[in-house]
């Protein structure tokens, strides 16, 4: 019989939530075991890709002299709203970003995930790799008191569990912290390709001046068919990474192979240009929670905490997730280490920690959006109508030679109203207020 | 003799059969030894009552034959074979070395090569002799047939190389051909053989399929449409002599076994002919096929990026193409002889 | 009984790209694996050991990096592995690699009886499937190359009966132990460690030998000076270009074929 194996914390899932908080209780003398089920840590995970500084210091103070992978600081950002032929760009470039180290940078995730879990492996805790957790273990008060690996004898005990598994949040569930499977109507799908470049290539389409500058752009549009979701190009080291998302019901309910809409994006006449003679190196599909505030897991329970995508930490608004997570892991690691000095890891002391994610941006800002999804999908066709009337009326604002200027003037608005009533234009905007607001 | 070269080829032999590749070799040791002066093409031949081979490999270009012919010899085993051919290469000094990349002759030409410590580039696809150094220049694909290698071998003799079966062409044998026998003794008895062969369970034609050395395959996708189809791409492979290949999507589908499957989480191969029907051509899949020779490809989709791979697209049903192509094949083979692949 | 393995840490070939520039391997990104032959081996020798006790060392030839390797080795159940790494090694071809594996190997016979040398039967990223009977040759043990299966084995009597393939078929060979086998994917199916030797390995840190610790290699025979194959030109084969394609819809579907044949024919691949 196999001796028991225990640990003073078990983190499910080695991704931006699962590595922050290993670290935070590793660092305080737990004994934690850090179970991912990739060959190694970010094997399986891809993104846009830009990670925000804040939420990483915060978690590691000096992981600058720790050197992370990534690729380029982003130097400028910004939108472009794409109709079938043309663009609109609204670009942000400033000295501001021009620092090191700046407040965010794109990156891969094989490479930056690998390096974050390394640092945990030398704050002490032990990373298992290619072991998938499939299911809690709990006691006869139904206290979660350990987790059950898909390997021979792997049962692992530890009084306390942070469930970081990501948004396919089987585990999560299994556990009775959701009480429904996740509705394809709040899952998005989004596919991307990474496109090696030449780092020399990449800074000539881009107007980046060297390896220090770097650009992030969401791209609204054509880019989905004017379906409701977004689309990204960021500038990478050697590369671009591109990608298109779209709620899961829109891919279902339009028939859409999600490589398919990706294929018609690259083939953009805008976008074309960018990826001429790149290769595609890496291709994947991604699901992106997007149930929102309203519809969070619980997070907490007695013996286990849950963190990231996993609990739908993402505001995709602003496309950030990594940020969220890596604060809520934090956040969660901070918390297991209080409970051990306590010796107390019931759901009463555990909800502490949902009361600090309530006072930090995490679920001010999942608070704040909370309408942002529902306004999506109420107003489908809010990104083709005024999407393609912004790039319209661009061309009439600067081709209108020799026609009185307030002829032109009333003649774009007209546009808008012909495509759109004036009533149907007031409800998108002040849902789109309300989305925004909260 | 100080300005002979000698060109050595193994003649391999089993069960008193010579392996087609030694044939292969011996025209590849004449064209060299055409670019290198004073140099002559000889067979290096082992085994137990074989000496009629070596009439053979007279009438391909060899102008001598060194033969060990002993009781030991009679099945290969690695150790008295690399023993009796490393004393010929040490009584005779040959400049270059030829061996077949077939299992018994990769497996005896490192033992070879270590006994008289020397260079050996394995699995080769082109010889050449360099220009400006008049050595061996040996050609061979490296990781995955993603790159190509030229090695060389400057400093120590013979240079050895092992060549893929089948890559370079096979010469017609002259009607004739006369050469000068040299007999050499083993000197090793059956004592001194640690390993010995109990017996051989010849290769059933079963379920043993190979799909990464085939020569021919029959690739189907989900364009297949139904498990059913798949009996279509049987029937085709089967009169070219291949074996049948699967994109993931099926096989995930459970259509076929896993075996079959191609591409990067599969296998990859580097047949002669390669025909997909129905495959998309998604790049784990392309990755596994681009080593392949001759790709043809059968996809209703113009635009389906297996096109962008294949030596020749047809775009059309496949369920109306591979009846016909079946047809086309059966009705010129009932003009011409049986299948063979070509060494071309 | 004591089995030692061979293993290689290569470049997963299937993931592999070049620079079309300079004609190099692009080995950033692309993920290190045990050599998959190799990995059998390991299973094989881990079975071994679960029915007749004793232990299973690894060793391989590689940078810092191929340490990682061995660490896989441990949770397959390996109970030592050994790094033998330098900067005086690299750079060597199979004749120089043979002869730093065999060294270390009679290092190790003179510790104590070894009865198994297992190796891959080839590294995917060279596929030169050599290092194996050189290194049977070097320590003058019986060789057993492309073995499928092992049906007996026998550590007290010293013999064994192995099963080995070849193009007419599987010839069941007996021989004399220690020999050397060189095998196959078939000779063990690898089963998932046991969470507690997955975490065992994770603390482990393997040994690092040198060119002249604890063995002193004999520099005229390692790296690059005991290597006569030098590579003189590595070069990307050409990329395909796309042939042509014809439409049933346009020529109907017995002159597309024809066509299609014709242009396979003229290929000269396969005779039809
Ligand atoms: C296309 C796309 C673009 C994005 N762009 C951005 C962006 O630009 N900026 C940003 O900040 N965020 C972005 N995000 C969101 C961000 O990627 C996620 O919010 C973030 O990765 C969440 O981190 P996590 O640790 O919760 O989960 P993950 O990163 O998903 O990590 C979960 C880990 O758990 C492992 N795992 C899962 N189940 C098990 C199990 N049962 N047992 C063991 N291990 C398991 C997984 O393998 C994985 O490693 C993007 C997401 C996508 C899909
Ligand atoms: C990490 C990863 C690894 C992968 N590894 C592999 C791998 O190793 N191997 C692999 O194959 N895939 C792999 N895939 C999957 C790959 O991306 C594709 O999904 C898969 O190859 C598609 O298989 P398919 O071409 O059979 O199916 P589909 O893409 O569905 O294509 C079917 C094709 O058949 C055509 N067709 C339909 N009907 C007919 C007809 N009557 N006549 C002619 N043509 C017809 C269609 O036009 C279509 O092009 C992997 C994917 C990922 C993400
Ligand atoms: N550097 C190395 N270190 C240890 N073992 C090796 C090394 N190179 C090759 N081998 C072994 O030799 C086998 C054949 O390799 P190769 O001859 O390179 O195809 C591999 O499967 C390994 O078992």
């Amino acid at each position: 019989m196999p001796e028991k194996l225990t640990f003073d914390a078990i983190v499910v899932g080695a991704g931006p939530a699962g590595i922050s908080a290993a670290i935070v209780m590793a660092r305080s003398g737990l004994k934690v075991m850090l179970i991912e089920r990739g060959r190694f840590a970010g094997s399986k995970n891809f993104f846009g890709g830009v990670l925000y500084t804040h939420a990483l210091a915060d978690v590691l103070p000096d992981y600058w002299e720790r050197k992370p992978p990534f690729e380029r600081p982003v130097t400028e950002q910004g939108y472009w709203f794409l109709s079938p032929d043309s663009v609109m760009r609204v670009m942000h470039k400033s000295q501001h970003y021009q620092k090191d180290p700046a407040e965010s940078y794109t990156a891969l995730r094989s490479g930056f995930d690998a390096w974050f879990a390394q640092q945990a492996v030398s704050h002490g805790a032990l990373l298992i790799t290619k072991t998938t957790v499939v299911d809690g273990i709990r006691d006869a008060k139904g206290r979660v008191i350990g987790v059950r690996t898909d390997r021979p004898d792997g049962d692992v005990y530890a009084p306390i569990v942070i469930v970081s598994e990501g948004v396919n949040n089987l585990l999560t569930q299994k556990l009775g912290l959701m009480k429904a499977d996740l509705p394809p109507r709040l899952i998005a799908l989004s596919v991307k390709e990474y496109i090696g470049l030449p780092a020399k290539e990449v800074e000539t389409r881009f107007n980046l001046s060297g390896a220090k500058e770097g650009m992030a752009i969401d791209i609204f549009g054509d880019a989905t068919l004017g379906l409701p979701g977004t689309a990204f190009l960021y500038t990478d080291k050697q590369g671009i990474s591109i990608g298109v998302g779209l709620l899961l019901e829109e891919f279902v309910h339009h028939k859409l192979k999600p490589y398919e809409v990706l294929a018609r994006f690259k083939n953009h006449p805008v976008i074309k240009p960018y990826l001429a003679g790149g290769e595609t190196l890496e291709y994947g599909a991604h699901l992106i929670p997007e149930f929102g505030y309203d519809r969070m897991p619980d997070l907490a329970a007695d013996g286990v905490l849950v963190a990231g995508d996993a609990a739908g930490m993402v505001d995709a608004l602003h496309r950030e997730g990594t940020n969220l997570a890596m604060t809520a892991g934090r956040l969660a690691g901070e918390t297991a280490v209080e409970a051990h000095k306590r010796n107390d890891f019931s759901a009463g002391f555990l909800k502490g920690y949902r009361q600090q994610l309530e006072s930090s941006f995490v679920l001010k800002d999942l608070k704040q959006y909370r309408r942002m999804t529902d306004f999506l999908d109420s107003t489908p066709h809010f990104m083709s109508t005024y999407v393609n009337y912004l790039n319209d009326a661009a061309l009439r604002y600067f081709s209108a030679h020799g026609l009185p200027k307030r002829d032109m003037e009333d003649n774009i608005i007209k546009m808008l109203f012909q495509r759109r009533s004036f009533f149907g234009v007031a409800r998108d905007m002040l849902k789109l207020l309300q989305g925004m607001r909260g | 003799m100080s300005d002979t070269k000698r060109i050595w080829v193994l003649i391999e032999q089993e069960e008193g059969k010579a392996h087609p590749v030694s044939w292969e070799l011996l025209g590849a040791a004449q064209r060299l030894a055409a670019e290198l002066p004073g140099a002559v093409v000889e067979g290096v031949l082992l085994g137990d009552g074989v000496e009629g081979i070596a009439a053979e490999a007279y009438r391909y270009g060899a102008t001598k034959v060194y033969l060990i012919d002993d009781p030991v010899l009679n099945v290969y085993r690695n150790a008295p074979y690399a023993y009796g051919i490393a004393n010929l290469v040490k009584k005779y000094t040959p400049e270059i070395f030829l061996v077949g990349a077939t299992t018994l002759g990769r497996d005896l030409a490192s033992a070879i090569a270590t006994r008289v410590a020397t260079g050996l580039t394995a699995d080769c696809t082109e010889l050449a002799i360099d220009p400006d150094k008049h050595i061996l220049a040996a050609t061979r694909p490296t990781f995955g047939g993603n790159l190509m290698a030229t090695i060389l071998c400057k400093t120590q003799r013979p240079q050895m190389a092992t060549v893929r079966p089948r890559v370079l062409p096979s010469p017609t044998p002259a009607e004739t051909g006369a050469g000068e026998l040299v007999r050499e003794p083993l000197g090793m008895t059956e004592a001194d053989v640690a390993v010995k062969l109990l017996k051989v369970i010849p290769t059933d034609s079963g379920e043993q399929v190979d799909i990464e050395y085939a020569d021919v395959i029959v690739a189907g996708g989900r364009g297949l449409g139904a498990p059913e189809g798949f009996k279509l791409l049987e029937e085709l492979a089967e009169l070219l002599g291949g074996v049948v290949g699967a994109s993931r999507a099926v096989v995930d589908a459970g259509w076929i076994n896993v075996s079959r499957q191609i591409g990067q989480t599969g296998k990859t191969v580097r047949p002669k002919l390669f025909i997909a029907a129905g495959i998309s051509g998604a790049i784990q899949h392309r990755v596994g096929i681009t080593g392949s020779d001759f790709i043809l490809a059968i996809n209703s989709d113009p635009n389906a990026p297996i096109f962008s791979v294949a030596d020749y697209g047809i775009v059309g049903d496949l369920y109306e193409v591979l009846p016909e192509l079946i047809n086309q094949i059966k009705a010129q083979r009932a003009g011409h002889g049986a299948p063979e692949v070509a060494h071309a | 009984m004591h089995a030692i393995v061979a293993i290689k840490q290569v470049p997963d070939t299937s993931n592999v790209r070049i620079n079309p520039e300079t004609g190099t391997l692009i080995r950033e990104g692309v993920p290190a694996i045990i050599n998959p032959y190799d990995a059998h081996a390991v299973e094989l020798a881990v079975r071994l050991k679960r029915q007749f006790g004793g232990k299973v060392t690894v060793i391989t030839m590689g940078p810092p990096k191929a340490s990682e390797a061995l660490v896989e080795c441990a949770e397959q159940g390996a109970d030592r592995g050994i790094l033998i790494s330098d900067r005086k090694f690299s750079a060597a071809d199979t004749l120089a690699t043979s002869y730093v594996l065999a060294r270390t190997i009679e290092a190790l016979m003179a510790e104590g009886p070894v009865d198994l040398l297992l190796f891959g039967k080839q590294a995917i990223d060279g596929d030169t499937a050599q290092v194996g009977p050189g290194v049977a040759t070097r320590l003058g043990l019986p060789l057993i190359s492309y073995a499928v299966g092992v049906e007996s084995f026998d550590p007290i009597a010293r013999t064994g009966v192995v099963h080995r393939r070849t193009e007419r078929g599987i010839e069941v060979l007996q021989t004399t132990l220690p020999a050397l086998l060189t095998v196959e994917k078939e000779i063990a199916a690898i089963e998932r460690a046991p969470l507690a030797d997955v975490i065992r390995a994770a603390q482990y840190t393997p040994e690092v030998w040198s060119a002249s610790e604890p063995v002193a290699f004999d520099v005229a025979k390692i790296g690059i000076k005991g290597s006569p194959t030098i590579v003189g030109k590595a070069y990307t084969p050409p990329p395909k270009k796309a042939g042509a394609a014809v439409k049933v819809a346009e020529k109907g579907v017995a002159s597309t074929v024809t066509e299609a044949l014709a242009k396979v024919k003229a290929a000269g691949v396969v005779k039809i």
